[in-house]
């Protein structure tokens, strides 16, 4: 099975421990890696263009650039456009999800009820990228 | 506006007023103030016609703002109001704007009481002796000049003689003596016996214009200035001959009579001979001012005009304009004989006989008080909907707003409400994973904060089902009801097998119009507390379709607990729960979620219930045809 290169935008410490934890055991996903928001996000891409991630999993609500404006700005540049940005977020809201997908997101997967369960969670990721064959 | 024409204007001794596009002042220099003692704050957004001794008149305010607008200006003079008392007074407004776009009116106010004093007391002295003279039917009286010609002609003159103003003014006076007498200078000879002692008087033959002779006495009498020099000569001439003059009017009417259409009644048409005196009246004229024929025929025209025209000699200004120009047409108000006025439509012509002579005037009233209390009244609805519109456009912008917040409101509550109680239900796992087996307590002390944090989840959720529900998208489309209630089945399907409830069904009607998501969750939750509330071991539920008074009545009955009468009609309120919690949990939110969805469909719904025998929710729906007549409708 392939095993995807991750990066993960989520800004609660506490929740990024325990989603490393469940990506690691599922041995799915090599997670490249954790940034707090879109800004960090675009700083690290920007200094390592030549060695780009699969797949981006955002948070929605996040202080400094948000899952929103993270899709929009991956989508205006040239050299990321191409990699898959899917929203994670505990709103199950269909109008968000709608406004996510019209975008431009890949997806939207709805967070777990609580952090124990990110093993799962990795594990129904995967499939949805494989099945829809986003990277 | 620059210093200097805002100095211009507030030293010019002219009043100066300035309109908005309503009448409404916005404006005045000191100027008005020093003539009407009124300052800006006692007349700022008062109508201009504040100033009107008249008082306040919409139906005018409104002629005299168009007229300006049309004709670029609109002299009203009369009496204006004063802070203590009145003046006479000139308000001239005229029109401005960009384009056609009317901006608002500029006006001017002059005092010209001094004027008006003046004027009217030399031509009240002058007015008196003309009158007499002019209504005098049983002489002819008139003035000749120093040569004999005639300057001046009464009503009397003209019964005597039928020379009509119009063509017997300039002409010699020896035209109504016989032509014998002519030859023998008889009218010079008079003419040098009055000046030689102040007055000649004889009787004799005299001459009408249609070669009739009649026996006159007449008085020739010298007039004087006050430096004693000879101006002029009255003459003072009385019929003898026994020929009634009121036959003579009779006649004269009838021949004018015949211009006319009589029986007309929704114009008033009348005659009126060159002075303005009403000869002939018709029904029209009746039934608009009132008056019976007997009673206007020989009187002045300026009957029907307010006070205030009269002085400023309104009346006269019209015929001379009818005389000079053919017509002369106006809309204003006129007085009935009960005094109450009337807004009318007013034409004069100027009547000419065979021979080109001026014989009088028609008059042509229209009364369109109707009409224009119909137009005011339009004027001010259209003026409210414009402010309408503002104070609506003003809501929109805050409900707008107030939709953000609420869309704002909606993703806190989704989010960051759910967001902590997430992280401790976490935490709160974590710790059950790290305690062993064996400490009892702690593990049911987390348990019940493990299911107090899902019950937080619940809620949070519940609520913002029933916040999503107002808002935006929902699809109406024609739904089975019983694939409805099948999915609905499913969705509950462990607690209808734990409860071994019996649900049986009556499907009467089959589709119904509505948004099919929202149509599952009102039946889901109806549902789900009949599954709840009851205590009962052969549990029941019964759910019904029928067609009644052109919609469809659903029923979902159980045979649980009931609901106490008194209580009935807060099943529907929003976190209200009539139950104890270890008995039968929830969140209070899911029958406010039922009531939102049945409002949301144009239905109703309520429960019908008795306490320990069950309770049946109904709620009603559009079919297919009922809704499509609805949106016909």
């Amino acid at each position: 099975m392939k095993k995807y290169k991750l990066i993960i935008v989520e800004n609660d410490e506490d929740e990024q421990l325990f989603m490393r934890q469940g990506f690691v055991a599922s041995g799915l996903f090599d997670i490249v890696v954790m940034v707090r928001e879109g800004n960090e996000l675009f700083e690290w891409l920007n200094q390592h263009s030549s060695a780009l991630p699969d797949l981006i999993l955002s948070d929605l609500n996040m202080p400094g650039k948000n899952g929103f404006e993270i899709i929009a700005d991956i989508h205006k540049h040239p050299a990321y456009k191409i990699i898959p940005v899917i929203i994670t977020s505990t709103s199950s809201i269909q109008s968000v999800i709608d406004q996510c997908l019209s975008m431009g997101a890949a997806g939207y997967v709805t967070k777990p009820d609580s952090f124990v369960e990110y093993a799962p969670f990795a594990r129904r990721l995967h499939e949805l990228v494989a099945e829809k064959n986003l990277a | 506006m620059t210093e200097k024409s805002l100095l211009l204007l507030e030293s010019l001794s002219d009043g100066v007023i300035m309109l908005n596009p309503d009448g409404m002042i916005i404006y005045c220099n000191p100027s008005v103030t020093k003539i009407c003692g009124f300052t800006l704050t006692d007349l700022f957004n008062k109508s201009f016609d504040f100033f009107y001794e008249s008082g306040l008149d919409p139906v005018r305010a409104a002629y005299e703002l168009k007229t300006a607008e049309k004709t670029g200006r609109f002299d009203s003079e009369g009496w204006k109001k004063k802070k203590d008392g009145k003046f006479w007074g000139c308000l001239t407004i005229s029109a401005f704007g960009s384009g056609t776009e009317l901006a608002g009116y500029s006006c001017i106010l002059r005092d010209t009481t001094q004027q008006k004093n003046e004027e009217l007391r030399l031509r009240a002295s002058e007015e008196r002796y003309r009158l007499m003279a002019e209504g005098v039917k049983d002489y002819s009286i008139f003035l000749l000049d120093t040569n004999g010609i005639i300057t001046t002609w009464n009503i009397g003159a003209q019964i005597m003689t039928e020379y009509r103003k119009s063509e017997i003014l300039g002409q010699h006076f020896s035209i109504f003596y016989p032509p014998e007498e002519i030859t023998k200078k008889k009218p010079e000879l008079e003419l040098t016996v009055a000046t030689a002692t102040g007055r000649y008087e004889e009787e004799a033959w005299r001459v009408k214009k249609n070669g009739v002779h009649f026996w006159a006495n007449v008085v020739v009498t010298a007039l004087y200035n006050d430096r004693n020099q000879l101006i002029g000569f009255s003459k003072v001439t009385r019929d003898l001959s026994e020929r009634k003059k009121n036959e003579e009017l009779l006649r004269l009417s009838e021949e004018r009579y015949r211009l006319l259409v009589d029986q007309v009644s929704d114009y008033g048409i009348f005659m009126m001979d060159e002075e303005g005196r009403i000869v002939s009246w018709n029904v029209g004229a009746k039934r608009i001012k009132g008056y019976n024929a007997d009673e206007v025929i020989g009187k002045y025209f300026s009957l029907f005009y307010p006070e205030e025209e009269i002085i400023k000699a309104k009346p006269a200004m019209e015929l001379r304009v009818a005389r000079s120009e053919g017509k002369y047409e106006e809309e204003g108000w006129r007085l009935r004989k009960d005094g109450s006025r009337f807004w009318a439509n007013v034409v004069i012509t100027a009547v000419y006989n065979s021979s080109q002579n001026l014989i009088g005037f028609s008059k042509v009233t229209r009364d369109l008080t109707e009409r224009k209390q119909n137009e005011l009244a339009i004027n001010e609805t259209n003026r409210r909907l414009r402010l309408l519109t503002e104070e609506q456009k003003i809501t929109n912008a805050e409900l707008y707003y107030a939709n953000q917040e609420l869309e704002q409101f909606t993703s806190i509550v989704s989010h960051d409400l759910q967001e902590p109680v997430r992280t401790i239900k976490s935490f709160l796992q974590l710790i059950d994973m790290n305690i062993p087996e064996t400490e009892t307590l702690l593990k049911t002390y987390i348990g019940k904060s493990i299911s107090a944090t899902n019950r937080m989840r619940e809620l949070i959720l519940h609520l913002l089902n029933y916040s999503q529900l107002s808002k935006g998208e929902w699809v109406m489309q024609t739904v089975d009801v019983k694939e409805l209630v099948a999915t609905v089945q499913q969705n509950l399907i462990t607690a209808i097998d734990s409860s071994k409830t019996k649900i049986t069904t009556n499907l009467q009607v089959t589709q119904v119009e509505g948004d099919r998501v929202q149509l599952i969750q009102l039946i889901q939750n109806l549902m789900g507390n009949a599954l709840k509330f009851s205590d009962e071991k052969l549990r029941k539920i019964h759910i019904s379709s029928v067609m009644e008074n052109g919609y469809v009545k659903f029923g979902v009955k159980d045979n649980g607990i009931g609901i106490a009468e008194g209580d009935l009609h807060k099943v529907f309120e929003i976190f209200r729960r009539l139950n104890p919690d270890n008995l039968f949990p929830g969140t209070g939110i899911g029958l406010a979620i039922c009531k939102k969805i049945v409002d949301r469909h144009g239905g109703k719904i309520w429960p019908e219930s008795t306490l320990g025998e069950g309770t049946t929710f109904y709620f009603t729906l559009k079919n297919k045809s009922t809704a499509a007549l609805h949106e016909e409708v």
